[in-house]
């Protein structure tokens, strides 16, 4: 079975965000990790290789940094990497990277798609289904269990208020949600090895793309920071009236009712 | 002049010369066993100290300086070991005067070795008869009996009470004017005088002679064969011992590209000392009796590891045995073998981990190393775990699910909990201390460490600290958020690779800013900036704050006034106790400003872990009783106002003890440093 | 010329999701200042009762496409017919709320018509240039995007309770159009087996929205039914800290914390959890935190957006109370 798993490195779940001098999001001195729910895509992408036999390869996009991600996934198990590493691809939004990554991905034969099912830096959640489409494949959003058997899955997926299952042939997208497993943690004979696998570099010409073909479709006016929360606030009063204040509080003020 | 007849009523004795050499001849043939068991392991230069290591066997053989500390067994122990050293003294001068010409058992010497073998043996005979009592009616739960056991007692207590009917049989036919001085003797030989007459007390005497004379080649020849190898073992061990900073594991160099394995996973990647200590280890269960997995109920039990070992290692000795005979065999057959050699399979036998030692056993361990502290012949336990943790960890990613987050927290953040690595000086330099970067020419780097900078419990201890040092005027700065976790607990964990990565990077913010002096507020920090770091290039002079608060109170810097009238119960972190030896700082300090210390039941270098250390700080507790409640309940019953510690983990662990009990409003669980804070 | 605003109405069981309708009230806001009309598209089956409520909600045009195979959301079904009415409709903006079905919707749907897609926006503004502009939460909320577009559609998935829902005007009326289903062969290789909504309407912690988490103030099993009380009013998981499962009040599975699980909801209701770090560990990125407790040297009020230093147990009921009168509203 050819396995293809897409991951993005994005910042680390505690980097404090703020704003560079053109007002874009600062990356000075942030850590990067492999985002999290890509971590889920690997780790299935390594467990259906396992079963199954074939190869695993993992494709990203983004700048030299990004080799630490690839190198990561290496570690964990996956065959091969393959990086697009062109600074043009900042200048792209979702659907523009959907074109690049189905032109990277064409470079190899693939069974199965696996992708984070949301990136948590812009949280769009795009860019896996995007992909299918461009390829002209199905997917399925959000999969909680895949089954595989031949070309068939049988993938059960989140939705609002409960679970839905969905059979799909081969080639197809899956989107991974927290629950499809618990990822493995690299081991260090891994990580010896994963320096040793093949990590191919590519740029936007070698996929025969160029900037005019992936002009972006949104714009970005600009970028803001939330306004400092206020520290905790402890309401006064009786207990019903803090009851009363707090339930007016989360509807109006936090609206998270 | 005083003496006696050597081999009075005996003839022929030169005959047991013939039995020695065959005795000697199997004793040999045990020893050779072992000694090949023994090189089933790895090399390892233990002949580093030998001054020390003979230092090490007067004290803690010949002065039985461990063996005493727990004062039943090791007066037992003592009574029966000094009982025989004498016997065997005599037994050897017996024998020089005898066979070797050496005209000198007579005169004081003749009568001293009589008062002595009297006394002595007599102690032995009483240990001997007290051992069993303890062995088998008594039965602690820290004995486990083998027929080894019972045959090694019989066979002792039948030398020793023949000794003492020879002599009794010999004083009742000969009269000798200085029976006196054998008192046994002379005690066994009003009976047997009143019983038996002459011709019968000789046939008695000259056959218990045999007898006797038989049981002692029979104790040569078992010896390598039984516990009572421990004779020579334990000493030997004691030579053999790690010296120098206590339970550092070994470095693993990461740069060595041609390193395919990580930890130790086989029996036969252990060094021979590690498989030799499976045969020092006579299964006394001190160890046990002191580990707070195994007394909180937990599978974990440290003689068993150990012993479990020790019988993996005769199954491997034997199968490699096999295996050398097929090999000889084939090579024997040339041609024909070299086919059939590929068919012949190669002897896995039992795992070392998972089948011998459950990988639990390996997760529970809080490396307190009480096990270690209490075992008077120095069998090493904690490196063991830590190696076997570090196949689990590195080679095979086997681990609890808890401490994948730990370990990735640590990664990322530099911190366990994963808190962003850019709030870490948040909180210090709200105190008004400057980071190095401010201040490059501050003396001492104060180091809180991930709990004092991120755990709001932990932060009222820095802050507590911080203000003590600024009263006595201390010129100090942090790293701030230059610095990372010590790595202590992804090591102890057996990620030597984050650990690693964690240390080298310290150390150069360390080395690059001409860091030479640390104040620790950690016994964990403390201990692996001072002992650990150096392994990788980081040599600095690091006091933990207990220790420099001291000082500083002594040298008249810090001047505190009478804390309230309090009563305290310290406990003493493993870390900085039996690792480090400071037990008498902190309880000074207590003192210092007036407070009464109590002791608990368990204290000093048998204080009972928190149950955080090793890591197990980031994992849960699933079996057995939770140990810090356990230890709690120790503070309790002694009723103090107060607990003191002085480390963070203790300090997590007791508040939430404290809290489990609901005994909230009784008693508080505070930082040395916070006690000393009231005072000022 | 393109014109309108759509909205992808949603529905299940023949129950238009709030989110729709909250869609509706704000399209019908920017309707009423720009003059777009607006669109609402329904699709299912046997929905025609669906069209009253949506004009009284605020729609000028109601489409309704009714199949069989639309009866459950497929994503190869509704992107077919959906690709095919809009490339018809040429509305200025495409909207739909951002749940299950709309985040696997609207990124395949806008890459087939080639558009952009603004998704999980927390904010939609009428604007003078571009028509819309959006705001979206961006690592984790800690930053926003405002974004927008130049190539119509302008498409967006909008987060639910983003809009209050308007009171209906059932005196309001719409044109309604009944559109074949055109799905394409191709459109249909993903089969849908089975949906199963969960019986307990209690989701799963990690995957909650908002999370009651009880902790040693609980002081024993009995009480945890004043917490579920809670949870169940506004569909919220129940979590405890680890000195409750430790005591076994709870099992290990509801535990929040660094040796637990790490739960990151929208809004978390601390109940006698007195918030060590290690409990923080667990929940500390959710994006509201209440903390009740009776200790005000808590830590937990240190993290608190929101504390009520109190007897939770009496706390608790009157707050069921509140939550009650707010989801019947």
């Amino acid at each position: 079975m050819n396995i293809v798993v897409f991951i993005k490195q994005t910042f680390d779940t505690e980097a404090k965000i703020v704003l560079d001098g053109n007002g874009k999001i600062d990356a000075n001195g942030v850590n990067l990790i492999i985002n999290p729910y890509d971590e889920f895509a690997i780790e299935e992408g390594i467990r259906l290789k396992e079963k199954f036999g074939g190869e695993v390869t993992v494709v990203s996009m983004g700048g030299p940094r990004a080799q630490e991600a690839i190198r990561t996934a290496l570690a964990m198990g996956i065959d091969k990497g393959i990086l697009v590493n062109d600074p043009e691809v900042d200048n792209t939004d979702e659907y523009g990277r959907a074109q690049i990554l189905a032109k990277a991905i064409a470079q190899v034969p693939y069974d199965v798609i696996l992708v984070g099912r949301i990136a948590i830096d812009d949280g769009a959640s795009q860019i896996a289904v995007r992909l299918a489409e461009a390829l002209s494949i199905p997917s399925v959003s959000s999969v909680l269990k895949l089954e595989v058997a031949g070309t068939q899955a049988t993938a059960t997926r989140e939705i609002d208020g409960g679970t839905e299952t969905i059979e799909v042939s081969f080639p197809a997208v899956i989107t991974a949600q927290k629950g499809l497993n618990e990822p493995r943690y690299p081991s260090v004979a891994g990580i010896m090895k994963a320096k040793k696998k093949p990590l191919q570099t590519l740029t936007l010409a070698d996929l025969g793309l160029s900037a005019g073909d992936l002009s972006p479709k949104m714009i970005i006016n600009e970028y803001s920071l939330p306004t400092p929360r206020q520290g905790g606030r402890k309401l006064a009063g009786d207990a019903a009236q803090a009851a009363n204040e707090l339930a007016k509080l989360l509807r109006e003020e936090a609206k998270v009712l | 002049m005083a003496t006696r007849q050597v081999y009075w009523n005996v003839e022929g004795h030169h005959w047991l010369y013939l039995f020695f050499i065959i005795a000697l001849a199997i004793f040999v043939y045990g020893v050779y066993k072992r000694v090949k068991l023994w090189k089933l392991g790895q090399p390892d230069n233990r002949w580093k100290d030998v001054w020390p290591g003979i230092k090490d066997v007067i004290v803690y053989t010949f002065a039985h300086k461990r063996i005493l500390k727990d004062a039943y067994p090791g007066l037992m122990h003592a009574g029966i070991f000094y009982g025989f050293l004498f016997l065997a003294f005599a037994t050897a001068i017996i024998t020089l005067q005898a066979d070797f010409a050496l005209n000198i058992f007579h005169g004081w010497l003749y009568l001293f070795i009589k008062v002595t073998a009297n006394l002595f043996g007599l102690a032995a005979l009483i240990g001997i008869v007290v051992a069993a009592y303890r062995r088998y009616i008594q039965r602690p739960d820290r004995l486990d009996n083998k027929p080894d056991d019972a045959i090694t007692l019989v066979l002792l207590f039948t030398i020793l009470l023949t000794g003492f009917v020879i002599q009794g049989a010999r004083i009742a036919v000969v009269p000798d004017p200085w029976a006196g001085y054998a008192f046994v003797g002379q005690w066994m030989s009003i009976p047997l005088k009143a019983m038996l007459n002459e011709a019968q007390l000789l046939s008695l005497h000259v056959f218990l002679w045999w007898l006797h004379l038989a049981l002692a080649m029979a104790f040569i020849a078992y010896f390598p064969y039984s516990k009572l190898f421990h004779v020579l073992l334990g000493p030997l061990n004691q030579f053999f011992r790690n010296r120098g900073p206590i339970g550092i594991p070994e470095p693993i160099d990461f740069e060595d590209e041609s390193l395919e394995t990580f930890g130790k996973s086989q029996l036969r990647e252990f060094s021979w000392k590690a498989l030799f200590n499976t045969d020092v280890c006579l299964r006394c269960g001190r160890c046990q009796d002191n580990c707070p997995a195994y007394l909180s109920g937990k599978h974990l039990n440290p003689k068993r590891i150990i012993q479990d070992m020790r019988v993996l290692m005769e199954e491997t000795g034997a199968a490699v045995q096999a295996q050398n005979k097929v090999l000889a065999q084939a090579a024997g057959q040339e041609a024909a073998a070299a086919s059939e050699s590929e068919e012949t399979e190669e002897w896995t036998g039992r795992a070392l981990i998972g089948e011998v030692i459950p990988e639990d056993d390996l997760w529970a361990c809080t490396t307190c190393r009480s096990c270690e502290q209490q075992c008077p012949v120095f069998v090493e336990h904690v490196d063991k775990t830590i190696d076997m943790r570090r196949n689990l960890v590195l080679m095979e990613t086997r681990f609890p699910a808890e401490a994948q987050l730990a370990f990735k927290n640590m990664e990322n953040n530099g911190n366990p909990w994963g808190i962003g690595w850019t709030t870490r000086a948040d909180f210090i330099t709200g105190l008004g201390v400057k980071t190095f970067e401010e201040d490059p020419t501050a003396e001492y780097l104060y180091w809180p460490g991930c709990s004092g900078a991120f755990d709001a419990r932990n932060q009222k201890v820095s802050a507590s600290l911080v203000k003590l040092l600024q009263a006595a005027g201390v010129h100090f700065a942090i790293l701030g958020n230059e610095e990372k976790c010590c790595g202590d607990s992804a090591r102890k964990l057996g990620n030597e690779y984050l650990f690693y990565s964690l240390a080298t990077e310290n150390i150069e913010v360390m080395n690059n800013y001409g860091v030479k002096k640390i104040i620790t507020q950690c016994p964990h920090c403390y201990n692996f900036l001072k002992n650990e770091y150096p392994q990788l290039g980081g040599n600095f002079e690091v006091i933990h704050h207990t220790v420099f608060l001291l000082d500083l109170v002594k040298s008249g810097k810090l001047k505190l006034s009478n804390a309230d009238k309090k009563t305290v119960t310290y406990h003493d972190s493993c870390y900085l106790g039996r690792y480090n030896q400071i037990y008498e700082q902190p309880r000074e300090l207590l003192k210092a400003v007036g407070l009464d210390i109590k002791e608990m039941a368990h204290t000093g270098e048998k204080s009972f872990c928190c149950g955080a250390g090793g890591g197990r700080m980031w994992l849960e507790e699933h079996e057995g009783q939770r140990i810090n409640e356990m230890r709690t309940d120790e503070a309790i019953a002694v009723k103090p106002d107060y607990v003191g510690t002085a480390c963070p983990f203790c300090l997590t662990m007791f508040a939430d003890g404290i809290a489990a009990r609901e005994v909230g409003e009784e008693l508080k669980a505070l930082d040395v440093a916070e006690i000393l804070e009231k005072a000022l | 010329m393109a014109k309108g605003i759509m909205i992808i109405v949603e529905q299940r069981n023949l129950q238009i999701r709030k989110v729709s309708l909250e869609l509706l009230s704000q399209a019908r806001k920017i309707a009423d200042a720009t003059g777009e009309p607006v669109v609402a598209v329904v699709l299912g089956q046997g929905i025609d009762e669906l069209a009253a409520t949506v004009a009284a909600s605020g729609a000028d045009k109601v489409i309704l496409i009714d199949d069989a195979k639309l009866a459950e959301y497929t994503t190869g079904a509704y992107t077919s017919v959906l690709n095919k009415l809009i490339r018809k409709e040429e509305p200025q903006a495409v909207l739909i709320g951002n749940t299950a079905v709309g985040k696997d919707l609207a990124p395949r749907l806008a890459q087939r018509l080639g558009v952009g897609l603004a998704s999980d926006c927390t904010g939609m503004e009428a604007d003078s240039n571009s028509f819309l502009t959006f705001k979206r939460p961006i690592y984790a909320g800690k930053a926003f995007a405002h974004l927008t577009s130049n190539v119509r559609p302008i498409m967006a998935t909008i987060r639910p309770n983003t809009f209050p829902v308007a009171a209906p005007d059932a005196a309001r009326q719409a044109e309604v159009v009944k559109e074949a289903a055109e799905i394409d062969a191709a459109d249909l290789v993903a089969i849908l087996k089975e949906v199963a909504i969960a019986a307990s309407k209690r989701p799963e912690l990690t995957e909650a929205n908002i999370i009651v988490s009880g902790g040693r103030g609980m002081k024993g099993p009995e009480n945890y039914n004043i917490l579920e009380d809670l949870a169940d009013v506004v569909g919220a998981a129940v979590g405890a800290s680890r000195a409750a499962v430790d005591s076994g009040w709870k099992e290990h599975k509801f535990q929040v914390g660094q040796t637990g699980k790490t739960v990151a909801p929208t809004l978390y209701i601390a109940c006698g959890i007195s918030g060590a770090i290690q409990h923080l560990a667990g929940m500390g990125s959710s994006k509201f935190i209440v903390a009740i407790n009776k200790d005000p040297e808590a830590n937990i009020f240190n993290v608190a957006d929101y504390g009520i230093v109190g007897d939770l147990f009496e706390v608790v009921p009157l707050l069921t109370e509140e939550f009650k009168k707010l989801v019947n509203e």
